[in-house]
């Protein structure tokens, strides 16, 4: 019934949007949509299964009205065997640039996935860095809020600030992932409050780069025995202090990121923290082809019994610690690229693994 | 002699060489002004308003010489980095993407039926336009 119901609610939207020329040229209104196609080939030594990450097709769909100031906006994002609801946000531009949003949001301390989302194809690499992985496809961090979020660009002279603040519930935290609140099914567990900021400096107040600082704190309930009994507690607050940089020099782009994480358990005694990073470069050279190199490192997550909760039971799957990965992206066509990308890969239980990834991405129409 | 180095650089001179890329908006618009700054963000989708209105950035991209000058000279950012860009923004904050005309007679039509939309055409494809305005010169030769 359920599935249903959320099938039907996916064909009116798509209903509604998908006529984008016909609110084309009626006053002040417009549409937006717009969907992300993948598919991937995997191939690879050491790693027993490939990842949540690694489906060999994926599809971001993403629409959008605006009406003078309201603004609604959502992202269905559908995987084989898989289909949520990720993004739908109701908005009213207060003043031009400064959006105040209610719904089911990306929290806005995470790097990545504020740039990139789910769709493939505005990241030049394959695969994401660890620590931005989503809450369903192995990721440690909570990466959705549904409340109020507030975004704000301001210009300072050519150069311009961008704020954004996210406040509403956290996901509920089960044996191997977090559950967030969803808005078209269910939502068993407790949900505490998150609170997420992101500030950035912009050097140009309409340029692609930008530097900031990232911080979110997020009150988790526990709500199965396995964690509960892995964790010796039955709620933790997680903190993040993060920093990042987006750098474009054309030809060159350089991306980093670095995160400290607390993790508060009710004993104080236990209290754990952990620290991830990576660095990303992009080369544009000619032909339309893009070189990138990234390294990811962490340190203490192989002792962190909370993000040891997050490991598959199974053993199929393991969480990355370090990773180096290069490869070339060939924008051969209009909206289409192909990509191939191999990474070295040491998981937490020091397991290395080679992987030779290959992916078509598009963004149609 | 001097008629022949007349006519051998008549000739060598480029084909665009009198060309003038101009900013337009409808006759009936009551925009009267947009400095470089606006009209850059306007065409990377933020929002820019006059009179309480929001904006329309319409692209043309009716011949690749025209579209290679908005780029350079409006937006300043290579093609693919400028694509990229646009469809970031509508992901982050919903922004709607500029509407993309490929024929100069619909861009045309389109600029001159709404009030609040701006784009940028050769002087020669509108001077002559009643429907349409200039507003000033982005680029010439």
């Amino acid at each position: 019934m359920t599935r249903s119901w959320r099938a039907r609610l996916f064909a009116a939207l798509l209903t509604a949007f998908a006529a984008h020329t016909a609110f084309a040229g009626h006053e002040q209104s417009s549409s937006e949509f717009e969907v992300f196609v993948a598919g991937e080939a995997l191939a690879g030594a050491g790693q027993p299964h490939p990842r949540s990450d690694d489906a060999w097709f994926n599809a971001d769909v993403i629409f959008g009205l605006t009406h003078d100031q309201f603004r609604v906006f959502g992202e269905f994002y559908v995987v084989p065997g898989e289909h949520d609801l990720q993004r739908f946000q109701v908005g009213y531009e207060l003043v031009p640039e400064t959006l105040l949003w209610l719904g089911r949001f990306q929290q806005p301390a995470s790097a990545w996935n504020t740039e990139h989302h789910h769709g493939r194809y505005l990241q030049t690499a394959i695969t994401r860095p660890s620590i931005e992985d989503w809450e369903d496809e192995e990721g440690f961090l909570p990466q959705h809020i549904a409340g109020a979020l507030i975004e704000s660009r301001h210009q300072l002279g050519s150069d311009g600030v961008l704020m954004s603040g996210g406040i509403g519930a956290a996901p509920a935290l089960s044996s191997d992932r977090y559950q967030p609140v969803t808005l078209v099914d269910n939502n068993p567990g407790r949900h505490g409050r998150a609170l997420a900021a992101q500030i950035a400096y912009l050097p140009e107040y309409v340029g692609t780069s930008s530097a900031g600082l990232l911080w979110a704190r997020d009150q988790l309930f526990v709500r199965d025995p396995i964690a509960l009994a892995s964790l010796h507690s039955n709620h933790a607050t997680l903190t993040i202090y993060g920093a990042y940089a987006d750098w474009g020099v054309e030809p060159w782009r350089f991306i980093g990121a670095g995160y400290y994480v607390d993790v508060d358990l009710d004993n104080p005694t236990r209290d754990e923290s952990f620290v991830s990073g990576y660095v990303q470069a992009e080369r544009q050279l000619a032909h339309r082809l893009t070189a990138f190199a990234r390294i990811e490192d962490s340190s203490r997550m192989q002792e962190s019994r909370y993000v040891a909760l997050f490991k598959d039971h199974s053993g199929d799957i393991d969480i990355t610690a370090r990773r180096i990965a290069a490869g070339l992206r060939w924008d051969y066509a209009r909206r289409q690229a192909l990509s191939c990308e191999f990474s070295h890969v040491v998981s937490l239980q020091q397991r290395r693994a080679y992987e030779l990834r290959l992916q078509w991405s598009a963004a149609v129409p | 002699m001097n008629l022949f180095l007349v006519l051998l650089l008549g000739t060598a001179t480029p084909a665009f060489a009198a060309e003038e890329l101009v900013l337009i908006v409808s006759a009936g618009s009551s925009i009267d002004e947009l400095d470089s700054t606006a009209v850059r963000k306007l065409f990377l989708g933020l929002t820019v308003q006059r009179s309480g209105r929001r904006l329309h950035p319409l692209l043309n991209e009716s011949d690749a010489e025209l579209k290679e000058i908005f780029l350079q000279n409006i937006v300043s950012m290579s093609d693919s980095t400028y694509d990229r860009y646009v469809l970031q923004l509508s992901l982050q904050q919903g922004h709607t993407q500029p509407l993309v005309y490929r024929s100069n007679a619909q861009l045309i039509s389109g600029v001159a039926a709404d009030p609040a939309a701006v784009s940028y055409a050769w002087r020669k494809d509108v001077e002559h336009d009643g429907r349409i305005r200039v507003l000033r010169v982005v680029w010439h030769d």
